[in-house]
């Protein structure tokens, strides 16, 4: 097992990923796709640089987001037939939790409070109580939205919604587990902070820092934006944003095309983060000495989503034709791949000076 | 040539400088050329490292990053190739550098032709009074080919020997690039073996790029040039294996500084950096087949370089692409749809 190598799934998605997770405490990894399947794949099995499909679900219409659970068997699902499935990944069983009037556009679990959000393009989320067992009726706060979201992404004790308008509301975790033990009304809940993006454009990824220090946002407009939490001036000087994604046009037009950032992870020990864009380039970034530490390139096409596995050892780059600007018709049928890297154990480490 | 041509730098400035193998790009001196080649074409896409030559690339490659180089990064399609190893100017086949020599003087001529024709100057050495007998001399089509029948009868016959035959041995130690007085001291290229395409450097209007560049078929390694140039020592070795070159005539010049050594467009001062990518845009073009409207082109392309043009690949900042992608027959959810 060199450091660094890379390998492509054997069996990828029918059509584009919209999509794809790793299990906090195993390498299974977990995929959904405009296909209306959410695939389970183990990645790196017995040393192998192969990932199995262990199996598929399908449901009845394009699956947006997927998540993990409380464990490696339970998986949460939302797509556009607007309903959030809870998935056993043994049985295959689906449990519909809440109904929305619109596709779900993002899931968010929590483990910590054992909490799955589902952000909906009817302007709502849904707050699901997953602690007790999936048969019994579970309480459900629906808290109203001032914009569309179109991203979502939790730390452990924080929510981040990204929405349209350039709005950001960040929601307190606990807060919310609260609300939904002593089942206070909808209308009393409130974000902990309302932001707007530190980005002029329409936000695309978000994700969140493990150290439940603050979070990075992009935009289609190929910039990465990194804020902290911590509502102090000191902190908020911090916050930085950087073009990133972006090609020189070889044509006599000139210029730069620039791609949208569709994913963002970070690592869960380093601090460190990966973009992915509509260039099919993938970078790493180090968060704190604001450096790109790496540049993977030349995935087959626009990468889609991106995936640290729990241990930090492998990333996964979902990549499948990127939606234009003027595109009347779209297929990401038989171009959809899914590139498992292996990373050096340097590789994703930073080497700012607040390295731990 | 006693007077220096206000910003049009001689054939020997223009000849001698360096120039990249991969790209074809030149450049003011070898320092630079040897950056260009390093941060261009020698440069490890996985960690930025840039290395000296291709060799030494793919040896990183394969011992940092396990991977296997197949291709040089930035060239040119026919020049991508692993086994030769360029060093700045050190190791550019012979073939190749003939190749390119010829395409540098026929755009030298071409545009002090050009130039001339635009200004109705004479050429040098030659006053108003003698008036407009005393022209360029250009030969006619039938005087080349009998030249041309004559410099292939000569190397038939002495095969090595033509080039000191010629009466212009290199070893005079003058510049084999006489300033362009009368005549054309360059045949045209005859590729041993194939089609003779006079080439008349001077014509107005003719073609820019020599037929044989760059797709062409390459003479074979070693053979005779029609050139004027020491040629290789005839030993018959192949060209891919030479890492040593004979050395290089057309140091003597010494280029004033400050030329940006364009010798195209004598109305530009972008700077080197920008004639060279215009060069490269030329040459891919001209590989394409595809003539471009020169001066309209130039310009556009600056004026487009100066301003910030980004287009994005997606631009709708109140649709995300799931919207629109929901949208699609091929995706769209019918709530009937059980």
């Amino acid at each position: 097992m060199a450091p660094g190598t890379q390998w492509e799934v054997a069996q990828p998605p029918n059509d584009a990923i919209s999509s794809l997770e790793f299990a906090p405490d195993s390498s299974k990894l977990i995929v959904s796709s405009w296909d209306k399947n959410v695939y389970l794949y183990d990645v790196g099995a017995n040393g192998a640089d192969e990932a199995t499909l262990i199996r598929s679900f399908e449901f009845r219409a394009p699956v947006l987001d997927v998540c993990f659970g409380a464990n490696d068997d339970e998986a949460f699902v939302g797509g556009l037939d607007q309903q959030v499935y809870r998935l056993d990944l043994t049985t295959g069983e689906q449990t519909a939790l809440s109904q929305h009037n619109a596709a779900v556009r993002s899931l968010a679990y929590s483990r910590e409070h054992s909490i799955l959000v589902s952000a909906s393009w009817d302007l709502t989320l849904h707050i699901h109580d997953t602690s007790s067992s999936p048969s019994a009726p579970q309480p459900t706060i629906t808290i109203q939205l001032p914009g569309k979201p179109h991203a979502m992404a939790s730390s452990p004790s924080k929510l981040v919604v990204a929405m349209t308008a350039r709005l950001v509301h960040i929601y307190d975790l606990p807060t919310l587990s609260k609300a939904l033990q002593s089942q206070t009304p909808a209308s009393e809940i409130t974000p902990w902070q309302q932001r707007e993006s530190s980005l002029k454009f329409l936000t695309r990824a978000v994700a969140c820092m493990p150290n439940d220090a603050g979070y990075a946002t992009s935009s289609i407009e190929g910039r990465v934006a990194v804020e902290w939490f911590e509502d102090t001036e000191a902190s908020q000087a911090r916050k930085y944003a950087f073009k990133c994604h972006r090609q020189a046009a070889n044509d006599e037009e000139g210029g730069d095309i620039v791609y949208p950032v569709n994913a963002l992870a970070f690592h869960p020990k380093f601090g460190t983060f990966a973009s992915g864009g509509g260039d099919a380039s993938v970078a790493l970034w180090d968060a704190e000495a604001k450096r790109r530490m790496r540049q993977l390139t030349k995935f087959p096409d626009s990468v889609a989503a991106l995936a640290f596995s729990g241990d930090g050892k492998f990333l996964a780059i979902g990549a499948c034709p990127g939606f234009q600007t003027g595109m009347e018709d779209y297929s990401g049928e038989g171009r959809t791949h899914i590139v498992i890297r292996e990373l050096g154990e340097t590789e994703a480490k930073g080497k700012g000076p607040k390295e731990k | 040539m006693g007077k220096k041509k206000r910003g049009h730098p001689d054939l020997e400035e223009v000849i001698s400088r360096p120039w990249c193998y991969y790209c074809e790009r030149d450049f003011e001196d070898l320092k630079l050329l040897i950056s260009h080649q390093k941060a261009k074409h020698f440069k490890c896409d996985r960690c930025g490292k840039r290395l000296n030559t291709a060799g030494g690339l793919s040896v990183h490659m394969n011992q940092v990053h396990k991977e296997n180089l197949t291709s040089v990064e930035n060239a040119l399609p026919n020049r991508q190739g692993l086994d030769i190893e360029i060093f700045g100017m050190e190791g550019v086949p012979e073939d190749i550098l003939q190749q390119h020599n010829q395409r540098i003087i026929q755009k030298y001529y071409q545009d002090q032709a050009d130039r001339r024709a635009a200004t109705g100057n004479p050429p040098p050495g030659q006053s108003g009074t003698q008036g407009p007998a005393k022209k360029v001399k250009i030969e006619t089509p039938e005087e080349l080919k009998k030249r041309l029948a004559e410099f292939r009868a000569r190397k038939a016959n002495g095969g090595g020997a033509a080039v000191s035959a010629d009466g212009q041995s290199p070893a005079q130690g003058v510049s084999p690039f006489p300033p362009p007085q009368a005549g054309f001291p360059y045949p045209p290229v005859a590729i041993p073996g194939g089609p003779a395409v006079p080439v008349v450097p001077a014509y107005p209007g003719g073609q820019v790029y020599p037929p044989a560049f760059p797709g062409g078929p390459s003479p074979p390694p070693g053979a005779p040039s029609a050139f004027n140039l020491p040629a290789r020592p005839p030993s018959g070795t192949p060209t891919t294996a030479l890492p040593q070159r004979p050395p290089y005539p057309y140091n003597g010049g010494g280029a004033p500084p400050g030329f940006p050594g364009a010798p195209s467009t004598g109305d530009e001062h972008a700077g080197a950096a920008r004639h060279g990518d215009d060069i490269d845009q030329l040459i891919r073009m001209a590989e394409a087949g595809i003539k471009p409207a020169k001066g309209a082109e130039e310009g556009a392309a600056d004026k487009k370089g100066k301003k910030d043009k980004s287009r994005m690949f997606y631009s709708d900042s109140d649709n995300s692409p799931e919207e629109k992608m929901a949208l699609l027959p091929r995706y769209r959810f019918t709530a009937t749809a059980a």
